[in-house]
């Protein structure tokens, strides 16, 4: 029986449930001492001096750096967002680093700095980057920005914001590295491994050969995680030059100014349209606050590119800028453009729909896509699916109508509750991926991914994939990852990709295995042989698929004992309708999130119970950028949403219930596995779909009411509940 | 300071620094599964119990529970066994850093209360944070263990 498409629970949780998951803070080579940073409480400011002479008098300290192998410490002598690195310390503890950091003294020259993005473009504005001239990042034009908006009979103008959130995946950034005098080991809570090694090697002058990039376990990381930070490298660099091993764990409050936040985009738009609600022409700005350094590059690109969702705007161009303002670096985040993308698209649709007081669900309808695949304006194109009659089919599947009725009845009762409905087209995977399946002597099998999962689950995902492309059982299929020592290239875990792009590499590794296996069997066997259930048999007898390994690895056959395989996945996109139902409290203006639905066609689902858990996590993700969480600077450029304690992130009591359903004839991706990706939809749906359930019901008490910007706060709704 | 600290049933005694935290000291005797997520008390991920009682281990001095018996996320028992079993079946663990507070909390909430609601696992459970999960599957799992 076919493995993929069960709902088999993961083999990966009997470390996690035991309590012996290793995560970077678990990993303590003898005698390692601990790094920590001195970081810059100014948004902007000129370093003059940092004097750690009093610090390094303490023989608990072993060293202090203001430079080392690797990105500038405060380039060209300037920190340019609050907790930007300046020095850093390496004591014996943690406790002793933590008095010896205190006692670095630093003398910043205050510069005018700025955290508006608006502002940051204005003439005079302080310039974070004095040599680019200007706090432009980047630009680009998309589509033909300068016809979209021409001729149609209704106009409608308007300005929609995403706001900065923080990932706060539950495990901080840290990074362990030991040196043996040939090998630079270093591990790090990351989603890029390779990169890691290579950055680490390129600054030490190293070759890759010495240099060993590990992932442990890895508690989380949504994106944040998938750039080779300066502090990984600086701590390999300091345990390279000591010889002993270095550790540096982030606290949570430094992890929250120092690791990348998401979204912060503003869209302003014209959108043109007839009195049907059908869309003649879109034309749109993205203004993206990209924070100090520009790491998080193609963010607005891609929410630029995918700014017309599923529907068929043929006359559509976006100007994107993206802009350097005084905070933390912006980065990917579950979704990485295409939940902006989503919600721009998606409100225009609701306002088209209330300037002529149709159905929402009818403008979308009028809209969508119909025949793919379809290349959008901006050049990407939608591979596969059937949007109108998906949307047909989950409209049914999700009670969509029977739930507004509902809404009604409760409304009679007094009770305030709203429906929201959102459909996104997102686009997934990217660039190679290399697997490696490797036959054991007594006749399981290893797979090496490429991938770097963390959480996810994509180890059950692929054993299953292997296990039945082999013809054997689960149990006899491992898999692996996170180690330069046991594959030496990849790209990771990101972009919904892993499934599909490793997934896909472990497929064609895996049979390439059989095939060669299969000419080992007959000539074991001397003649022609078939295979089934990990046995081959011909006219002359049968062997196991155990016996034909045993007989490569002792010279008595000739064939492939592994394959590796570098699989290049091109882009493909996952369709979906998500419904939402908010409660809201109209003295408080509280919104308590109740129930939500989904209907997805990602193609192939190899795992259900798996898929769903990815669907739960991502709408809690989206839910929360809707109504909880705000990334908020003071206009001191302090970040005053600093930790845990003063950001909101969802709790067990935020959380709605929710009810996934995947399409029961998907339409399957061009890769061998015939996936597309599950890992971001809740990210990318949930939040409009949730923003147009408390505008549904807002608007019993204040019709008109409209949603433009993210979170909605008790203090935002209470605002839109008032005249 | 000297402190004794019976953990998971085995008694260790500590020389400690008045100031180290209980955490600290927990996972330096080699019980790691019990994480450290913040730094404000927020986020449960160092939950442990204490005397029967789930306690956030990052905001207690190790010398201020001298004496007590603290169960971890190591520990193995009946009722931790059902938990686990369940967990996996309901796939209630994603990347797992959460995973020890969430099993203590589960633990002193069914140490008291065979059959909760769902209500009530989430009302007991909230000073855990899972930024994976969406809670769901958790609920499920305690109330099904
Ligand atoms: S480490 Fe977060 S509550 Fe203890
Ligand atoms: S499983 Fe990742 S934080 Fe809960």
């Amino acid at each position: 029986m076919r493995l993929v498409g069960r709902p088999i629970p993961r083999v990966e949780d009997a470390r996690i449930l035991r309590g012996r998951a290793t995560y970077l803070d678990d990993i303590e080579p003898p005698g390692t001492l601990h790094a920590g940073f001195v970081r810059s409480p100014y948004p902007h400011a000129r370093v003059l001096r940092v004097d750690m002479s009093d610090a390094l008098s303490d023989p608990r300290v072993i060293a202090g750096y203001t430079s080392l192998p690797g990105p500038p410490m405060a380039p060209g002598g300037k920190v340019r967002f609050q907790g930007e690195a300046v020095a850093m310390l390496v004591a014996v503890d943690r406790y002793a680093l933590a008095d010896a950091l205190e006692r670095v003294v630093v003398d910043y020259e205050p510069l005018p700095h700025v955290v508006d993005p608006a502002k940051a473009l204005e003439e005079g504005a302080p310039l974070l980057h004095e040599e680019n001239g200007s706090n432009v990042a980047h630009t680009a034009r998309y589509g033909s920005p300068d016809a979209a908006g021409a001729a149609a009979p209704r106009v409608l103008e308007g300005e929609l914001r995403v706001q900065r959130v923080v990932p706060a995946a539950m495990e901080p950034r840290g990074v362990v590295a030991a040196y043996d005098g040939h090998t630079l080991t270093v591990w790090s809570s990351t989603q890029v491994p390779y990169d890691v090694r290579k950055e680490v090697a390129g600054a030490l002058g190293l070759p890759l050969s010495r240099v060993r990039a590990v992932q442990p376990d890895v508690g989380g990381a949504f994106g944040s995680k998938l750039i080779v930070y300066p502090e990984e490298v600086w701590v390999a660099a300091a345990a390279y030059l000591l010889g002993r091993p270095v550790k540096w764990v982030a606290t949570r409050s430094e992890d929250f100014r120092a690791t990348t936040h998401g979204r912060d985009m503003g869209l302003a738009f014209r959108v043109g349209f007839d009195g049907s609600g059908r869309v003649r022409s879109l034309w749109g700005r993205i203004t993206c606050d990209v924070g100090a350094y520009h790491w998080g590059e193609g963010l607005s690109d891609i929410a630029a590119r995918m700014l017309t969702g599923p529907y068929d705007i043929r006359e559509a161009g976006v100007e994107v800028v993206d802009v350097y303002t005084n905070k933390t670096p912006l980065g990917a985040y579950r979704g990485a453009g295409r939940p902006e993308a989503t919600f721009f698209v998606e409100r225009i649709m609701d306002m088209v729909a209330d300037e002529l007081g149709l159905d929402p669900v009818e403008v979308r309808r009028a809209n969508l896509v119909r025949g793919l695949p379809y290349t959008n304006p901006f050049g990407m194109t939608y591979d596969t699916g059937d949007y109108t009659g998906t949307l047909e089919a989950a409209l049914s599947r999700l009670g969509y109508y029977e739930l507004l009725r509902w809404a009604d009845e409760e409304w009679a009762r007094g009770r305030l509750v709203g429906v929201g409905l959102s459909i996104y087209v997102e686009v997934t995977t990217f660039g190679f991926e290399t697997a490696i399946v490797r036959a054991e002597p007594d006749g399981s099998f290893t797979v090496v991914t490429g991938t770097t999962p963390h959480g996810q689950g994509v180890a059950t995902g692929i054993a299953q994939i292997v296990a039945d492309e082999l013809e054997v059982p689960l149990e006899s299929v491992r898999v692996v990852w996170g180690d330069t020592a046991l594959v030496q290239d990849g790209i990771g875990t990101m972009g919904s990709r892993s499934i599909t792009a490793g997934g896909s590499a472990a497929l064609l590794a895996a049979r390439r295995l059989r095939e060669g296996l299969k000419a080992a069997a007959e000539q074991l066997l001397g003649s022609p042989v078939q295979y089934s259930g990990g046995r081959f048999w011909g006219p002359n007898g049968e062997a196991q698929i155990g016996d034909v390994v045993r007989a490569i690895y002792r010279g008595r056959a000739s064939g492939p004992l592994e394959a590796y395989e570098v699989y290049n996945a091109r882009s493909t996109y996952p369709f979906g309708v998500h419904v939402a139902v908010v409660e809201v409290d109209p003295e408080t203006g509280h919104v308590r999130p109740v129930l939500y639905r989904s209907y997805d066609d990602a193609g192939e689902i190899v795992n259900p119970l798996l898929a769903e858990g990815q669907i739960h996590g991502g709408v809690l993700q989206g839910v929360g950028q809707a109504l909880y969480e705000e990334a908020v600077y003071d206009g001191e450029g302090n970040l005053i949403t600093a930790n845990l304690a003063l950001y909101g992130v969802p709790t067990f009591a935020e959380a709605p219930r929710y009810e996934v359903r995947f399409a029961e004839r998907p339409h399957r991706s061009e890769h061998p596995t015939g996936t597309k990706g599950v890992g971001e939809i809740g990210a990318i749906a949930a939040t409009p779909a949730v923003v147009r359930a408390v505008e549904h019901a807002v608007r019993r008490v204040r019709p008109g009411a409209r949603a433009t910007s993210t979170p909605l706060t008790p203090e935002k709704v209470w605002m839109m509940l008032r005249p | 300071m000297r402190v004794g600290l019976r953990v998971n049933g085995t008694f260790h005694e500590v020389d400690v620094e008045p100031r180290a935290l209980l955490v600290h000291v927990l996972r330096g005797l080699g019980y790691r599964s019990v994480r450290v997520g913040c730094d404000t008390a927020t986020c449960g991920a160092c939950t442990v119990l204490i005397d029967g009682r789930p306690a956030k281990s990052c905001n207690l001095l190790a010398v201020q529970v001298d004496g007590a018996e603290i169960v971890t996320a190591e520990h193995a028992d009946g009722l931790l066994e059902r938990l686990r079993k369940s967990f996996n079946a309901h796939h209630a663990a994603q990347c797992g850093y959460c995973t020890s507070g969430m099993l203590m909390a589960a633990y002193a909430l069914l140490s008291r209360r065979e059959r909760p609601s769902e209500d009530e696992v989430r009302e007991h459970m909230a000073g855990v944070l899972c930024r994976c999960t969406g809670y769901q599957n958790i609920v499920r799992a305690v109330v099904e263990a």
